[in-house]
């Protein structure tokens, strides 16, 4: 995409004016709002339409709304800040978007050259490059979890010091025990002290509450689409799964993500019956690799069926005691704990799903995914599926083997 | 023998039930068996491990929730060994905190009771932490180095402690006494807990750190792993924020590059005065150095007046000792001169350990710096591009190592590169160093590793681009190399450019216009560790 290429140029070329480069940003995703307002992908449903636009809006209300926001990782609770009208910014999509603008890579050279392991997750190198660039605005507040992944507490204490801005750790135990539980609810509550202090407004109980009724709701709508995928085939982008994560995780609870879920089950229930081969990912997507692109996107003979990330948390939270209730959803997710229960889940969707095959695409400086990657595999062959493994990065284009992972995905695509 | 890693581990307890409690150190030669059950890229200390505990069968193991790498170890482990527990330890200490570590413990206990079928008695346990309280010691940290950062290897934290007179505390994960505070009896093992989570914190708690360390140490020794993350931040903070000597290394468990983490270390000292020479008046006759480098031995003599009289340049060969032998008879042959004549020996360089007839090592840095501040005094940043590594050296105004970078382990960027490219062209190294200025087409080198760089010359080569061009794109993956390692210290002129590679006009001229200014080179760029070994020969002194 060569307009694209010619802004991530301009953007590189001021990358010492911190305050042009935030504008050309917040256009750059203004312009991307209306191109897909506009221009809606016909090959896709509606519901990827909707995703799409309110993803994009809600990285574009979080930038450009500094006083009323939070950076948070993906694991966050954000029911709190759904609750109490904060937008949260999480810095895993940050991250990704800058790699959509091809500026990924001076982002992560700024980071290193600071003294950042070069070895460390490249969504939080981006992150901290930009931050190191100060095209970032400073938000009113951050928040994140101990929990699943090494990255997220010392990347936050780095950004907070740095920028002088709170920041509350919630650490979330690795085992569920009734003290585990009471630990962290008494954090949540503290953070929520912390969050009324600083945005000063107070918290509404019921709202909280509706905003976990709402997150229910919609778990309902994910178990339910998820008994679709075994027999119909959605046509998707990889992007799409990607964009999940902001309705799986950020913002569950919102009426608006509810909409998302009511719309996709629409979309599967008058989906076409499944045909080709359907791919099962775990963890990420490399959405920016162009043999996966070439292979997936839109694709009628390969098409994806989901990722595990989505359905990390599928019970019910409970309403009356929402403290304890969103408490016990961070211990029990499934990537956070032994391997056994990730391996537990994995397997309960691929019964439910019957997917043709299994890809993990490595993700460069993830630790938690890439560990356990050879006890997935074990899963996948007591179970009959193919399963390939792949290294590469998601967000830094310069780690990945086009060549070589071209040569192992067709060979693992032919053996389907 | 129970197997552990981490300092938050209750090693008492497993005192008490009467085993013995053993940290897993993890060096190891190979990662054969570990990489068959791990994935390549997972830190190099776990990996370590996992050998470890295959290698010395080892099959009693406890591990901390700690951090990503050693969760998915417990994963791996889990059905390999005859007991394996993971102990919950959370990040805070508060006192719910305090709640689940001390239900975590008597779990373990409970656990560890039903698979030894025995017990241990309370007294045992009371006399046991007793003992370790009463070897409590104060060291004033401000005569004290302290080695932050991950996890340091027994060896090398000996041998640092050799290098220098000045008190070493570790505060490493295998570092720190453990001392407790504990009240009542009835509340024993709660109590064990809190002063186990009130250790010092390590970066994976969720405590501020910079409160510990931020105190005025002499100096401080910043470790970090290979693919291990948690450090590299801290160490970023540090660096832009304190004003005590610093020096960062970074080990990989591996037993191949502690001769170079140790070069570091000594040079840290010399350069910090913390590792005296003792001072010598000047003598009259010749001074000769002698730098042993891992790809050419170069030898200089001096005289009286610092003039240098000879030199010489050869291949290193498997020996390290013969070549200097040779070496050093070819310049003393081009000088006219014979051995009784030279009044005194410096060695520096990495074979400098192996130089018998030398009276003195000095590390190369501290050689470089003074060589090069001594042909030029302007210089301020000594950019060294050799064989196998590169480094970067600050000077200040009068010549002093006041800090330095080196490339870490890999090839990408030093002469070696070079060499491996010159192959895969299929031409010489002087063919190539001749190669400048004309290009028709600016290609980039995006690899940074010399292995994929390899594989992206041989598609340039097969989609026919000019030879050229292809040579002035690995020049200039050489130059971002060697400025980033110049970012890390932060740019400061004048730059001068000693090694093998400053012969290559190309690589000068990319260096040169990524800095934005000349580089100072020397009439014989590879001699200038020797000149400054000579150098501190004759002035019987390094500083
Ligand atoms: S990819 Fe892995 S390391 Fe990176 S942010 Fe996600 S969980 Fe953390
Ligand atoms: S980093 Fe901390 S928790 Fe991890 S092994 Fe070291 S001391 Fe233990
Ligand atoms: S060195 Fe780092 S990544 Fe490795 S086990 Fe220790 S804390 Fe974890």
């Amino acid at each position: 995409m060569d307009v694209v290429r010619f802004y991530s140029n301009i953007i590189k070329r001021n990358m010492d004016k911190p305050e042009k480069i935030n504008k050309l940003i917040n256009f750059g995703l203004a312009t991307a709002y209306y191109y897909v307002s506009i221009f809606k992908d016909k090959r896709g449903p509606n519901s990827l339409h909707y995703l799409t636009k309110y993803c994009i809006k809600s990285i574009k209300d979080s930038l450009e709304n500094p006083q009323n926001s939070a950076w948070v990782n993906i694991f966050s609770p954000c029911e709190f800040l759904i609750a109490l009208d904060i937008k949260p910014l999480f810095i895993e999509a940050y991250s990704s978007f800058m790699s959509g603008f091809f500026i990924e890579d001076y982002l992560i050279d700024t980071a290193e050259s600071r003294g950042i392991s070069n070895t460390l997750c490249s969504y939080h190198k981006t992150f901290i490059g930009a931050n190191e660039l100060k095209i970032l605005k400073k938000p009113e507040f951050m928040l994140t979890t101990s929990s699943i992944c090494d990255a997220n507490v010392p990347t936050f204490r780095y950004l907070s010091k740095k920028q002088n801005v709170p920041l509350y750790i919630i650490d979330v135990p690795y085992k569920y025990s009734k003290e585990a539980v009471a630990y962290v609810k008494n954090q949540l509550l503290e953070m929520v002290e912390k969050l009324e202090e600083v945005f000063k407004r107070k918290l509404d109980l019921d709202k909280l509450r509706e905003v976990v009724k709402i997150e229910n709701k919609t778990r309902t709508l994910i178990n339910k689409y998820l008994n679709y995928l075994k027999e119909k085939t959605l046509l998707i982008p990889m992007t799409f799964e990607m964009y999940m994560l902001f309705a799986s995780h950020i913002f569950i609870g919102s009426k608006e993500i509810l909409k998302f879920y009511e719309m996709l089950l629409d979309d599967i229930k008058n989906a076409p019956p499944r045909s080709g081969k359907s791919i099962f990912f775990l963890h990420l997507l490399p959405i920016f690799e162009k043999n996966f692109q070439d292979y997936f996107n839109f694709s009628n003979e390969f098409h994806i069926t989901g990722s595990d990330l989505n359905f990390d948390y599928l019970e019910e939270i409970d309403e009356k005691d929402p403290f304890r209730g969103i408490a016990a959803k961070l211990i029990l997710n499934t990537f956070n704990g032994e391997m056994e229960r990730k391996v537990t889940r994995i397997r309960e969707l691929i019964e439910k799903i019957k997917p043709d095959g299994i890809i993990q695409f490595c993700h460069l400086g993830c630790k938690q995914s890439i560990g356990g990657t050879f006890i997935i595999k074990e899963l996948a062959t007591k179970m009959g599926i193919p399963f390939l493994y792949l290294d590469g990065d998601c967000v830094d284009k310069r780690n990945n083997q086009m060549g070589q992972n071209r040569t192992r995905l067709e060979a693992f695509l032919e053996m389907l | 023998m129970v197997g552990y890693v981490c300092k938050y581990t209750p090693v008492e307890i497993i005192e008490a039930f009467g085993e013995k409690p053993v940290r897993i150190e993890s060096g190891c030669k190979s990662y054969e068996r570990a990489e068959a059950l791990l994935h390549t890229n997972t830190c190099s200390f776990v990996k370590g491990v996992l050998e470890n505990i295959i290698e010395n069968n080892i099959e009693e193991v406890i591990l901390t929730s700690c951090c990503d790498s050693i969760k998915r170890l417990y994963d791996v482990l889990k059905d390999r060994v005859k007991f394996i527990y993971i102990l919950d330890l959370p990040r805070k200490k508060d006192t719910f905190a305090v709640d689940v570590f001390y239900k975590e413990i008597i779990k373990f206990i409970d656990a560890y009771k039903a698979f030894k079928k025995k017990g241990f008695t309370v007294e045992n346990f009371l006399k046991i932490l007793e003992d370790k309280s009463s070897f409590k010691k104060t060291q004033k940290s401000s005569e004290s180095i302290a080695i932050l950062g991950a996890r340091l290897k027994d060896d090398v934290v000996e041998k640092i402690k050799n290098s220098c007179s000045v008190n070493i505390i570790n505060f490493t994960c295998t570092g720190e006494d453990r001392i407790f505070n504990i009240e009542s009896e009835d509340n024993l093992l709660k109590g064990y807990a809190a002063s186990l989570l009130n250790l010092t914190p390590c970066m994976r708690m969720a405590e501020d750190r910079s409160k510990f360390f931020y105190k005025d140490f002499k100096g401080i020794i910043y470790n970090t792993i290979k693919f291990c993350d948690y450090y590299s931040y801290e160490y970023a903070e540090m660096k832009s924020q304190l004003n005590i000597p610093f020096l960062k290394i970074e080990t990989d468990y591996t037993d191949s590059n502690s001769g170079q983490i140790l070069t570091r270390i000594d040079a840290f000292f010399e350069a910090t005065d913390i590792k005296k020479m003792e001072q010598k008046k000047a003598k009259k006759g010749y001074f000769a150095g002698i730098d042993s480098g891992s790809t050419s031995t170069n030898v200089v003599i001096i005289d009286e007046n610092k003039n240098i009289i000879s030199y010489s340049i050869i291949p290193t060969g498997p020996k390290a000792l013969e070549s200097a032998f040779k070496a050093f008879e070819i310049a003393l042959n081009n000088a006219g001169i014979k051995e009784k004549d030279i009044t005194s020996i410096v060695a520096t360089g990495y074979g400098r350990v192996s130089i018998p007839f030398a009276e003195k090592m000095v590390t190369e840095i501290t050689c470089h710096g003074k060589g090069a501040f001594f042909i030029d005094n302007r210089v301020r940043t000594v950019i060294d591009i050799g064989g196998q590594d590169s480094k970067v050296i600050r000077l200040d105004e009068s010549g002093n190592v006041i800090d330095f970078v080196m490339n870490d382990k890999c090839s990408a960027g030093t002469g070696r590169f070079l060499e491996v490219m010159s192959r895969t062209l299929g031409i010489s190294i002087h063919e190539m160093a001749k190669v400048h200025a004309e290009v028709k087409e600016n290609i980039t080198i995006t690899s940074m590793c010399t292995v994929f760089a390899e594989s992206e010359v041989i598609s340039l080569i097969a989609q026919n681009k000019d030879q050229k061009d292809i040579i002035h794109a690995l020049n200039k993956s050489v130059a971002s190399k060697a400025v980033s390692l110049v970012d890390r210290i932060g740019r400061k002129g004048k730059y001068m450019m000693t090694g093998g590679v400053a012969k290559n006009q190309g690589v000068v001229t990319a260096i040169e216009s990524k800095l934005g200014e000349k580089l100072v080179i020397p009439a014989e760029p590879q001699i200038i560790g020797a000149l400054g070994a000579a150098l501190i020969a004759f002035e019987g002194t390094n500083g």
